[in-house]
C-alpha cells in the first residue's frame, strides 16, 4: 500500500490557462526518500501543493483524477486534517515563522489541534531536540539565521508527528553549509524515525545520495520515475536539465572515454573516490 | 538601520518584567484613577514618585526618560494654556495659586505617560499576546497582534533594501518641499506593500498547513500563573487606591504654597 499515490492528477490554477501539472501518476512508498527535481517551473510546487490538500482547498482550481495520501482522499478532507499527517516545509523560512519565539512556533500546529499542555511541552521539547534548535528555543525568529529558521520551520511540522514530510525547496535561501546541515536533519529523519520524506530540490550534489526514489518532472509531467543511480546516469536526466552531481557526471565521462570502473554508478564524491581508488590499484 | 531599531522587541528579565501582564494593567489603571481624582500639587508628586522604584527595579531608566522628553513638548502646553487662562480669568490675582494650579495639571498629564510607559516598557509583545489570550478575547485578534509585531522588523529590513535599491537607481528621497517628500516615498512604498501581499499569501498558506482553525479548542504552551510578585502588586495596587480614595474623602489637603507660607 503506497503512502502517497496519484493517478491521471490535472491541476489547473484557477488565473491559468493551461493544467501546471498533467496527467501525473506516481507512487510513493512509506518510509521512502523521494527527490522530487526538474526545471524551474514545472510544477514540482504545484505537486506539493496536492500533497496535503491546499490544492484544490486553498487554491481552489480545477483538479482532475485521484489522489490519496496517508490513505486519505484529498478532495474529501480539510486541510487541517491532511496537516496531521502530511507536514509542508516551505522555500523561504521566514514567512512561515509566526511566533515571537521558536518555541511559541514549534508549538504552533499542536495549539491549533488542542493538544493538552503537558503532551504538547514533550512534543515541543522533543522536535526540539530533533532539529538542534533546543539551545534557541526562546529566541525570536528575526534574530536566526536563515538555517535556524528553517530548523525552526522543520522542528514545527515535525512537532505534529506528522506521517509524511514534504519540503518544497527548503535550502535555496541558504548558503551551502546551512543547506548541507537541514539535509542532513531531514536524512536523519528519515532513517531513524522511519518519516516520508518527499524533498524538491535543484542541488543533487548535495542531495542525491539521500535519496531511494527519485521524480524527475519536466513541463508539467513526470519524465522519469525510478532509481536515482539508473536514472541520474541516463541520458534523458542530463538532457532536460536536472543538475547531475558531478561525481555521477564524471563517472558518464570516463565509462565514455572506456575506463573500466564497477557497475554501480557514483552519487557522491565519496563513492566516486573509492571507486577510482579500486581502479587504480587494479592497474 | 538606526531608525528601526527602536521597533524591535527585546526579551528582558526584571521583576517587573516577570509580572504578569494584567496586573500590571490594572496598576496602571489604580495610577489612572488616582491621578485623575487629584487636582493638588502635593499628592500628585507623591503618586509620581511612587512609580519611580518600577522603573529602577526594571533597569529602563533610559527609555524612560526618552519617552518623559517625548511629553515635555505637550506638557509645556498645558503648562503654559492653564496658567495663562486660569491667571487672567481670575483677574490677575494671587499668580503663585495659579503657578500650582498649572503644575498640578501638568504632573497629572505627566503621571499618566509615564505609568503607561512603564507598562508598554516593560511588558513584551508576546506576553501581551498571551494575557490578551488568556482574557478570552477571539484568538484571531491575538494572532494577527502578535504576527504585526513579528513582523515589524522584517519589513523594516525590507523598507531599508527598497530603499538602498530606489536611492542606487537615482532617487532622491530628501529634495524638495514637504509635498515633494512625501511624494518621493511613493516607490518605495509601492513595492513594499506588494511585497507585503505577497508574504501575506505566504504566511496563510503556511498557516494552513500547520492545522490553522482544527478546533475551536486551542490551547496554549504557555500559561499565565500568578507569582509572590504578582499578590505583591495587587497589595500595592489596592492600597494605593483605598488610600488615595481615603485621603481624597477625609482630608483637606494643604496647597504647597500654604504649606511654604507656615514655615517661614
Amino acid at each position: 500500500m503506497s503512502i502517497i499515490k496519484t493517478e491521471n492528477l490535472t491541476y489547473t490554477y484557477p488565473s491559468g490557462t493551461k493544467p501546471s501539472i498533467r496527467d501525473v501518476s506516481i507512487k510513493i512508498e512509506k518510509g521512502e526518500f523521494v527527490l522530487i527535481t526538474g526545471p524551474s517551473g514545472c510544477g514540482k510546487t504545484t505537486l506539493c501543493r496536492c500533497f496535503n490538500g491546499l490544492i484544490p482547498h486553498f487554491y481552489q482550481g480545477e483538479l482532475k483524477g485521484e489522489i490519496t495520501v496517508a490513505g486519505l482522499r484529498i478532495s474529501e478532507q480539510p486541510i487541517y486534517e491532511m496537516a496531521k499527517n502530511v507536514g509542508l516545509v516551505f522555500q523561504n523560512p521566514e514567512n512561515q515563522l509566526f511566533a515571537l519565539s521558536v518555541e511559541k512556533d514549534v508549538a504552533f500546529g499542536l495549539e491549533n489541534l488542542g493538544v493538552p499542555r503537558e503532551e504538547m511541552r514533550k512534543r515541543v521539547d522533543w522536535a526540539l531536540n530533533l532539529t538542534g534548535i533546543y539551545d534557541i528555543r526562546e529566541r525570536a525568529p528575526h534574530e536566526l539565521s536563515g538555517g535556524q529558521q528553517q530548523r525552526v520551520a522543520i522542528a514545527s511540522v515535525l512537532a505534529m508527528q506528522p506521517e509524511i514530510i514534504v519540503l518544497d525547496e527548503p535550502t535555496s535561501f541558504l548558503d551551502p553549509l546551512g543547506a548541507k546541515k537541514i539535509f542532513e536533519v531531514i536524512y536523519d529523519l528519515n532513517r531513524k524515525l522511519r518519516i516520508t520524506v518527499v524533498l524538491v530540490e535543484h542541488r543533487l550534489d548535495l542531495t542525491a545520495r539521500y535519496a531511494n526514489h527519485i521524480i524527475v518532472m519536466d513541463d508539467g509531467k513526470i519524465a522519469l520515475d525510478g532509481d536515482p543511480r539508473k536514472i541520474l546516469g541516463s541520458e534523458e536526466a542530463r538532457l532536460i536539465g536536472v543538475g547531475i552531481p558531478k561525481p555521477t557526471r564524471l563517472y558518464q565521462i570516463l565509462q565514455k572515454d572506456r575506463v573500466s570502473l564497477s557497475n554501480t554508478i557514483p552519487l557522491s564524491s565519496d563513492e566516486m573516490a573509492a571507486m577510482l581508488r579500486e581502479a587504480l590499484k587494479n592497474q | 538601520m538606526s531608525v528601526f531599531d527602536g521597533l524591535k522587541f527585546r526579551r528582558v528579565y526584571s521583576p517587573i518584567h516577570n509580572l504578569d501582564p494584567r496586573i500590571k494593567f490594572i496598576y496602571v489603571c489604580a495610577i489612572f484613577v488616582a491621578a485623575i481624582i487629584f487636582w493638588e500639587l502635593l499628592p500628585l508628586i507623591i503618586l509620581f514618585l511612587i512609580q519611580v522604584p518600577f522603573v529602577i527595579l526594571a533597569g529602563v531608566q533610559r527609555q524612560w526618560l526618552r519617552s518623559m522628553r517625548g511629553a515635555a513638548f505637550l506638557a509645556t502646553i498645558i503648562f503654559s494654556t492653564n496658567f495663562i487662562f486660569s491667571f487672567i480669568g481670575a483677574g490677575y490675582v494671587d499668580p503663585a495659586y495659579y503657578l500650582e494650579y498649572a503644575s498640578a495639571m501638568t504632573l497629572r498629564f505627566i503621571v499618566l505617560i509615564e505609568s503607561f510607559s512603564v507598562f508598554f516598557l516593560t511588558t513584551s509583545p508576546d506576553h501581551l499576546g498571551l494575557a490578551l489570550e488568556q482574557t478570552r478575547i477571539p484568538y484571531e485578534f491575538c494572532f494577527a497582534f502578535t504576527t504585526a509585531v513579528r513582523f515589524v522588523p522584517v519589513l523594516a529590513e525590507e523598507a531599508q533594501t527598497i530603499m538602498d535599491a530606489q536611492k542606487a537607481r537615482g532617487l532622491e528621497l530628501e529634495r524638495g518641499n514637504f509635498l515633494k517628500r512625501i511624494r518621493n516615498y511613493i516607490p518605495i512604498l509601492i513595492p513594499l506593500i506588494v511585497s507585503a501581499i505577497r508574504r501575506s499569501l505566504e504566511l496563510a498558506e503556511a498557516m494552513e498547513s500547520r492545522a490553522w482553525g482544527a478546533t475551536e479548542n486551542r490551547t496554549n504552551l504557555y500559561v499565565l500563573k500568578m507569582h509572590r510578585g504578582d499578590f505583591v502588586l495587587i497589595a500595592v495596587t489596592i492600597l494605593i487606591l483605598a488610600v488615595a480614595i481615603y485621603i481624597r474623602l477625609f482630608f483637606g489637603i494643604p496647597s504647597l504654597n500654604e504649606l511654604l507660607g507656615s514655615f517661614s
